[in-house]
């Protein structure tokens, strides 16, 4: 009889049975992700509409929390730094990525070692690395410094110009993103057939036009996968904010620095107001789901599937 | 019957013999807070940050518990300070406090304002302590309420001097400040002392809260950053300028560093530029004096800060943990009972030995074991001890912490925001964080 109540797994014992068996196998994972993801998630959506410090009891408010989001100066500011640092680090860290995998796809010497050079950033800790950063452009000591000194770029403020300061954050970002990029490419460039490249040299193109009519389109869908994933990426940057201005001023002089990942932060951590940390994180998630929508929306227009022509 | 009279007899021989000796223990004269035997023992959860710390309150604990509350004990819990206020915030939301912890000034106001912490007050009435022995910089920042109620026992304190190297002084042929030395003093030697072909300078002292300009907006007679009671922000008012203006005056002029040449905004990498002979002069705190008998290679002393000229004074500020106890505790008159022991100079002694970290207790016998806990050494550690008395606390709380400890620091001594640009910016965005109603 209990079986009757288990019909919805399959139609046969043995398939039920497998179907159980498979249910227990993603157990762990889905109950980890239902209580430290979902839940909290589901919490934090609540919480968006109360006042909650933490010590007292909190107070529904409504939609008062997002109201003043729109009023907010700081957080149009985090929403505008954002914004730039997606400009400043997606199309670069997509062209050097692709650059860095084509060319590491030749036969080269070292190749192997290069690959790894290439992919110790992303193995690296963000705070080590932005530590370390943050000394290479420290003004007149630091070894960055030091480098561009000759061409007249020594003495610059980076880390405390509100005008400058994006630039080492976008850089450490995208230096610790290329490898992880690079890997995609190189995987899309390796299941190009070859026998695409050999038609294309037949017809007389050259190096150039190879690139650009075969391993261009051919490596589109990678590219959209490493595009989707960059931009969600630069819009959760906040380990390099926090370290980097963290000795100086905490999100940079006059919020110069400040991301709404590590301004949503503040407000709950510093500011122990953790509704409207609530408030900024479900903007946030709506913006990230907007933008990949569209994204994917977009998609059509330039990546090309081979299963469609085939 | 008989059996019971003789104990008493015994119990009252004790007490009058150890009455008796306390004189001569306490060789300065009578002890300045005076401990007491707790009414009914019991059990008490507490919190502290550092494990160093625990070691020495640990030991005062057991004192207490064998000798004025037998039978009493205490989990003695360190929760680091990585995670110590996070946690905090979060029991306290759980109203699980424990029922004794370490509390710092700039998040007293957060604790008091949420009514989590108990009233001392009726206490030290009790037991008689006059809070005023304490100086006050350690504990006008934990008074609350309209009567000034003093919530927390002040454990140890902070103050701020200036570590000068005289080898530096030697070669330029000054002669060492002394206490009573002067702004202008100050200006000279800096000047004198600085070396810019060489990318040596003659001072660093604006860097951050406590070690920084806030001590120099405090020797106008002005209270730094905002008033007490935090009604308004003062960094706009004649005495803030006038320090302020002075400072950039020095760094502008390159006796002293930017913040992107120091590195950071912290008066700690200050300290390691004047410990590798980069600057001649930087204000430090007495936390620095172990890694100063340790680390620094030349002849060094310390002094007093420079006096402003007209009102003559020099006022540091001052940090003191507080010992504070949770007002949902179950047994709040024991907890008060073992506050005034870590308080009273017998609990502060095992401070005052363990060397580092300076006793509040404002006994002389335990600031001298404090000093001596150095060691024999020419330093003036003394300046450090003066400058207690009246002295400064801090006014700063978490939501303008960073707004006047780094980021007007930045404006004014790095990106060269004229002064009075950058304290109305900082004033304008503190005005929002201020209380609109008050305590």
């Amino acid at each position: 009889m209990a079986s009757s109540r288990l019909n919805f797994l399959g139609p046969t014992p043995l398939s039920r049975r497998r179907a159980l068996w498979g249910m227990a196998l993603i157990a762990p994972n889905t109950l980890g992700l239902l209580f430290f993801f979902g839940i909290p998630v589901l919490i934090a959506f609540w919480t968006s509409f109360q006042q909650w410090n933490a010590l007292k009891p909190p107070v529904y408010i409504g939609l008062e929390n997002f109201e003043r989001l729109v009023d907010d100066q700081m957080f149009h500011t985090a929403l505008t730094n954002t914004l730039k640092l997606l400009g400043l680090t997606v199309p670069l860290e997509i062209v050097l990525a692709m650059g860095v995998a084509v060319l590491l796809n030749q036969p080269l010497a070292g190749r192997s070692l290069l690959r790894t050079a290439y992919f110790l950033p992303v193995v690296t800790s963000t705070v080590a690395a932005s530590i370390v950063w943050t000394g290479a452009f420290q003004q007149r000591y630091g070894i960055l410094s030091s480098l561009l000194e000759p061409v007249g770029l020594g003495d610059y403020k980076w880390l405390v110009d509100p005008g400058l300061v994006l630039i080492p954050i976008a850089a450490v970002t995208v230096w610790q993103r290329l490898g992880f990029d690079m890997v995609i490419f190189l995987a899309g460039l390796q299941s190009i057939p070859g026998v695409l490249y050999e038609a294309a040299t037949i017809d007389g193109a050259n190096r150039w036009q190879r690139f650009r009519h075969v391993t261009l389109p051919m490596l589109s869908p990678t590219t959209f996968l490493v595009m989707v994933l960059a931009v969600i990426n630069s819009f959760q940057i906040f380990d390099q904010v926090y370290v980097m201005t963290l000795r100086t001023v905490p999100g940079g002089v006059g919020g110069s620095a400040t991301t709404l990942a590590y301004y949503l932060y503040r407000r709950a951590f510093t500011d122990s107001e953790f509704g409207y940390a609530s408030a900024i994180a479900l903007v946030l998630f709506v913006i990230i789901l907007s933008v990949t929508v569209v994204q994917l929306a977009g998609q059509r227009m330039w990546v090309y599937y081979e299963a469609e022509k085939g | 019957m008989r059996k019971a009279k003789r104990q008493l007899v015994a119990v009252l021989l004790v007490l009058l013999m150890s009455a008796l000796a306390l004189p001569v223990n306490a060789q300065d004269g009578e002890p300045v807070i005076q401990p007491q035997p707790c009414e009914e023992p019991g059990q008490l959860t507490m919190w502290v940050w550092d494990e160093a710390w625990a070691e020495i309150i640990g030991a005062s604990i057991d004192q207490w518990a064998a000798e004025y509350c037998p039978g009493a004990e205490v989990d003695l819990q360190v929760q680091p300070w990585g995670q110590y206020w996070d946690l905090l915030q979060t029991n306290a939301a759980g109203g699980d406090l424990p029922d004794v912890f370490n509390m710092s000034q700039p998040f007293f106001y957060f604790y008091a304002s949420n009514d989590v912490l108990l009233d001392l007050q009726p206490y030290w009435d009790q037991y008689g302590v006059d809070t005023t022995v304490w100086g006050s910089g350690m504990v006008d920042p934990y008074r609350w309420g309209e009567a000034g109620d003093l919530y927390a026992a002040p454990v140890n304190w902070d103050t701020i001097a200036i570590f000068y190297n005289k080898d530096m002084f030697d070669a330029a042929g000054l002669e060492y400040p002394s206490a009573g030395w002067t702004w202008d003093d100050f200006a000279a030697a800096a000047e004198a002392l600085t070396n810019a072909d060489e990318d040596i300078y003659g001072a660093e002292v604006y860097l951050e809260f406590q070690a920084g300009y806030p001590n120099w907006i405090a020797a106008t007679g002005t209270t730094p950053v905002v008033e007490a009671g935090r009604a308004r922000c003062t960094l706009a008012d004649e005495g803030s300028i006038e320090a302020l203006t002075f400072l950039q005056n020095l760094y502008q002029q390159g006796y002293m560093p930017s913040v992107s040449i120091v590195g950071s905004t912290s008066p700690d990498d200050a300290f390691n530029l004047f410990a590798s002979g980069r600057i001649a002069m930087v204000a430090g705190g007495s936390w620095k004096l172990p890694v100063a008998f340790e680390e620094v290679p030349f002849n060094w002393d310390v002094v007093q800060l420079p006096a402003h000229p007209e009102t003559g004074l020099s006022r540091s500020i001052l940090h003191a943990v507080g010992y504070v106890a949770s007002s949902r505790t179950e047994n709040p008159d024991l907890a008060a009972n073992l506050i005034l022991f870590l308080a009273s100079d017998e609990g502060q002694r095992y401070f005052a030995e363990a060397g580092g970290v300076a006793p509040a207790n404002p006994s002389p016998a335990l600031q001298q074991l404090w000093i001596d806990s150095f060691g024999d050494s020419d330093v003036n550690i003394q300046a450090f001890v003066d400058a207690t008395v009246d002295s400064q606390g801090v006014t700063a709380f978490d939501e303008i912490w960073d707004a006047i400890n780094s980021e007007i620091v930045v404006q004014i001594f790095d990106l060269d925001v004229p002064v009075e640009e950058a304290v109305a910016s900082t004033c304008e965005f503190i005005e929002t964080q201020l209380p609109e109603q008050q305590q």
